[in-house]
Formats: structure tokens, sequence, C-alpha cells
């Protein structure tokens, strides 16, 4: 039996089924210069694996760690507006249950006004005074103009992540989920709700988010 | 911090190491894990949680690795080139050293499509299907590549083995 060099380096790797490899052994058996050739492809191999095998065990250079741990959220394309309405009628429709069944009424980071789900407490302050920039119980990564010319606040604390809008009676919830900060259950991954958030807030917004001068600005000028 | 950016601290070793294997130096594969990194992060809304991070990776990394070979030939073709030999493991010395040279200098002597199969496969431990698959190439013309790339680091290091 002829073996041709591809299949040789592939037995030799133990790429072949079973089958195939007992063919190649075979032939092996009855020529010394294949069994050397095998010989020659594992020993390469060692040697190549060997040369670079120590980089894998160097420390990982702190520029690229930090690349990383400093990654921003990046902000996925937008949708089309059609696919944003419908989902925004099916989040209304579950922050209204969610939130009624979840946390109470009146309680904890929200209250209700006129019907309406607003921040409260702690969130409220957050929202009101939190630059971007800052760490803290609650985090307001993201600020933007919505199109109705609202100031709208991306935010993350312990109970609830959500996004909310100012308006004449205060923080208006747009969308909330359960916090990431606190337990996550095995059916939400974590950073799944930071990019799904992130996603819906490019939804509502027009333009850019705010910089920090322009939140800033914002801030000073109580959301208005 | 979000399991993307874990999985991706987890990775950085092999990245590199795969890195090290593609770029002909060690400065010229951490830029390379820098530009990964750099688009993996701004490409993580392509990223799909529960296929292969390593292999999104890889194709990453060897698909910006071959747009700095390919401009930097252009550039090569337009300038004066380097002066050759510049150093791989100039500091040093000693028998282990001049073998690792001796490893690096026959894996740059590959072309590109042979040296990103041997990188894939003999350095990163990929089964051939998987390599093809970071590739975009069949089966076929993966064995074919690697056969010729093995060839040729064989008969580079001929005497030394």
């Amino acid at each position: 039996m002829t073996v041709d060099p591809e299949l040789l380096m592939a037995y030799a790797d133990g790429e072949l089924d079973p089958l195939s490899a007992k063919r190649v052994e075979r032939a092996i058996a009855q020529d010394p210069a294949l069994a050397a050739q095998v010989e020659r492809h594992r020993e390469l191999r060692a040697r190549i694996a060997g040369r670079f095998a120590p980089v894998a065990a160097e420390e990982v250079p702190d520029r690229l760690a930090a690349l990383i741990r400093a990654a921003p959220v990046a902000l996925p394309v937008r949708r089309p507006i059609a696919t944003r309405w419908r989902e925004a009628i099916a989040m209304a429709a579950c922050l209204v249950i969610g939130v009624s069944v979840g946390l109470g009424w009146d309680r904890g980071p929200v209250t209700t006004q006129g019907g309406w789900l607003y921040a409260a407490g702690p969130l409220a302050t957050a929202l009101d005074t939190q630059l971007a920039s800052a760490a803290g119980a609650v985090r307001v990564p993201v600020s933007f103009k919505d199109q109705a010319g609202r100031y709208c606040r991306v935010f993350s604390a312990a109970a609830i992540d959500g996004i909310a809008c100012h308006d004449a009676t205060g923080w208006a919830l747009r969308q909330t989920r359960n916090g990431a900060t606190g337990a996550t259950t095995e059916y939400r991954q974590a950073g799944s709700s930071d990019a799904a958030l992130m996603a819906d807030a490019q939804a509502l917004m027009a333009g850019d988010p705010l910089d920090a001068t322009a939140e800033r600005t914002a801030r000073a000028g109580g959301w208005r | 911090m979000a399991a993307f950016e874990d999985d991706l601290l987890g990775l950085l070793p092999r990245l590199r190491r795969f890195a090290r294997a593609l770029a002909r130096d060690a400065a010229d594969a951490d830029d390379l894990c820098q530009v990964t990194v750099e688009k993996a992060l701004l490409a993580r809304a392509q990223w799909q949680a529960g296929t292969r991070m390593d292999s999104w990776m890889y194709r990453i990394m060897r698909n910006s690795w071959i747009d700095t070979t390919r401009a930097r030939s252009r550039a090569a073709q337009t300038f004066v080139a380097e002066a050759a030999g510049l150093g791989v493991g100039s500091d040093g010395g000693g028998e282990a050293r001049v073998a690792l040279g001796e490893i690096d200098r026959a894996m740059q002597a590959l072309p590109d499509e042979q040296r990103e199969a041997v990188a894939l496969v003999l350095v990163e431990g990929l089964a051939y299907k998987e390599a093809a698959a970071v590739l975009d190439i069949p089966m076929g013309t993966l064995t074919s590549r690697l056969v010729r790339g093995r060839q040729a680091l064989m008969a580079h290091l001929g005497e030394a083995a």
C-alpha cells in the first residue's frame, strides 16, 4: 500500500479514524522509511510546540489586560424603529407586572406617580447627582437625550437595572430589569443585561451619549 | 466584570503564544495581540455566547496578522527594505538561545499560509477540523499546507533535529 504524505502526517498527529490508522500501521510495519517519517513528524511537533509553550506561561503584559478590564460596553448597532416600538410596548407591560410583583408598590428604589413608575430614594439621588465616571452602589454609566429631548440615564443598582428619563415629575423609569449587582440566576448570563440595556439605550437615543462636560451641564440644569 | 471580558482575559496567554508563532518578533506579537483585543472588544456584539471564543479570537488575530503583513509588503515595495537579519534573539547566549533562534527563523521562512497552519495545529494544538474552520478553508487544503509547511521546517532544521 502507498501512503501519501498527508495521510502519514495525519497518522502521526492521531487524526485518523481507527480503520485508516490500522491500514497505515500495516504499511509502516513493512517499511522502516515510513516509520522514520512518522517519528520525524512527532519530533518536529514536539520541538515547535516546545519552542512556543513558554510564551503561554509568561505573565500577560499589563497593557493587554488593562485594555480588557477598562473596556466600556460597546453600543450595538441601532435597530429599525418598528422593532423598537414593539419592544417598548412589551417592555412596558413587563415592567408594570414585574415591578409591582417583585418590589411592591412605593417601596425601595421605585415609587408611583399618577400611574407611572418613578425612581425613588437612593436611586433617584444617584440619577440626580452622580456622574457617569463615579463608582458606587448605583452606577450610571451612560447619559443621553432621547428623541423627545428629555435627558435619560442608564443605571445599574443592586435590585434593579434600567433606563430612566427625566420629566416634570422626576426620573420616569422607561425600562427595568433585575439588577446585575445582586444575585444572578442561572438563566441570566453576566454581561448580557448590560449589552441588552445598552442596545435599548441606543434605540432611545437621539445623537450620541453625553460626554463628561455635557453631563455636568445637564446636572447643573437639573436635567431639564 | 462580565463573562465576555473574563473569557477574553483567560484566552490571553494562548493568544500571545499564537501571535508569537505568527509574528516576526516578540514586539510585533504583542502589537498583534493588542490590535486583536481591540477588534474583539469592538466586535463583541457579533460574538455569539455558547460558541467557541478561542476559535473566534484566533480568527480575528489571524485576519489582523494578514492585514499587517499585506500592508508591510506593500510598504516594502515602496521603500528600501530594512537591513536583513534584524535580530531574533539578539541578547543572551548559549546553545539553547541559538536553537530557539533557529526555529524562529525556520518559521519566518514559511509562506504565510503554511505558517498559520503550523501555528494553529503544532503550536496551538488544534485538531485539523478546528484549524480549517478558523482559516475558513477545506480540510484538504489545510492538510496540504500543513504537510508542506512541516516538510519545509524539517528541511530547515534538518541536522539539528
